[in-house]
């Protein structure tokens, strides 16, 4: 065996050092594509810019993010999640690696599959009809909640 | 000895490494670089075997001696018991 190591590292070291992080993910802000604590994600370092359809992982404050590059922009991208429903700018120098791979329920996919391509594509396209209905259902329940509270 | 649950091999480019999945990725953060050998007996251990029946499945698996397999498996044992991965 090579090495066992449970000694906490940032993912820049991990990277720096394996060349890749593998490793969990966390949050629901890249669903219905990775569960959180159940996929699998291998993140290789940021080579060159990142293209629209890329999943880039980058610092937020303290925090890490992976979130689809819809567009880029001079000096960064326009990014956001897959189950997000607002843009963010994210500047060049915070996006520190690239999702290249990953296992979802087991399943082994590939960032060049064509069907992993298909889903980005219907992900972005799809986006303005999801966010009406993310936000009719929202207004449908604020409606509910005053009609009840009438009662 | 058993492995706990709550640990995966995935094999990335030829390499197998151990990630946690569930509850415990909340309180294990490493990642586990395994050779051959290791994602072998890992897997192995994923069941409860002895010492002595890890080191038959190995020379079982390979071409080696038993006594370099001994090595070899509680070497592992040692690792694996000292991270506190067993359960």
């Amino acid at each position: 065996m090579d090495t066992i190591s449970s000694e906490k590292k940032t993912i820049e070291q991990v990277l720096a050092e394996n060349g890749a992080y593998i490793g969990p993910t966390v949050g629901v802000s890249m669903l219905p594509l990775l569960k959180t604590r159940r996929d699998t994600i291998v993140v290789k370092p940021k080579t060159e810019r990142l293209q629209r359809l890329d999943v880039a992982l980058y610092r937020r404050g303290d925090a890490y993010v992976l979130h689809r590059v819809l567009q880029p922009i001079e000096g960064g991208y326009i990014i956001r999640g897959d189950n997000c429903y607002s843009d963010e700018k994210v500047p060049e120098n915070a996006v520190i690696g690239v999702l290249t791979e990953f296992f979802r329920k087991g399943k082994h996919v590939y960032c060049t599959d064509k069907r992993y391509i298909r889903y980005a594509n219907r992900r972005i396209k799809t986006y303005k009809i999801r966010r009406f209905f993310v936000i009719l259902k929202s207004k449908a329940k604020a409606a509910v909640k005053k009609i009840i509270g009438r009662k | 000895m058993k492995i706990k649950k709550g640990f995966v091999v995935r094999v990335v480019g030829g390499e197998s490494v151990v990630v946690p999945v569930g509850e415990l990725s909340k309180t294990f953060h490493g990642m586990i670089n395994l050779n051959e050998t290791g994602a072998f007996l890992w897997n192995f251990f994923t069941e409860e075997h002895t010492i002595d029946e890890g080191v038959a499945a190995l020379c079982g698996e390979y071409e080696v001696d038993e006594e370099r397999a001994r090595v070899d498996v509680e070497k592992f044992a040692e690792i694996i018991t000292q991270n506190g991965f067993i359960e």
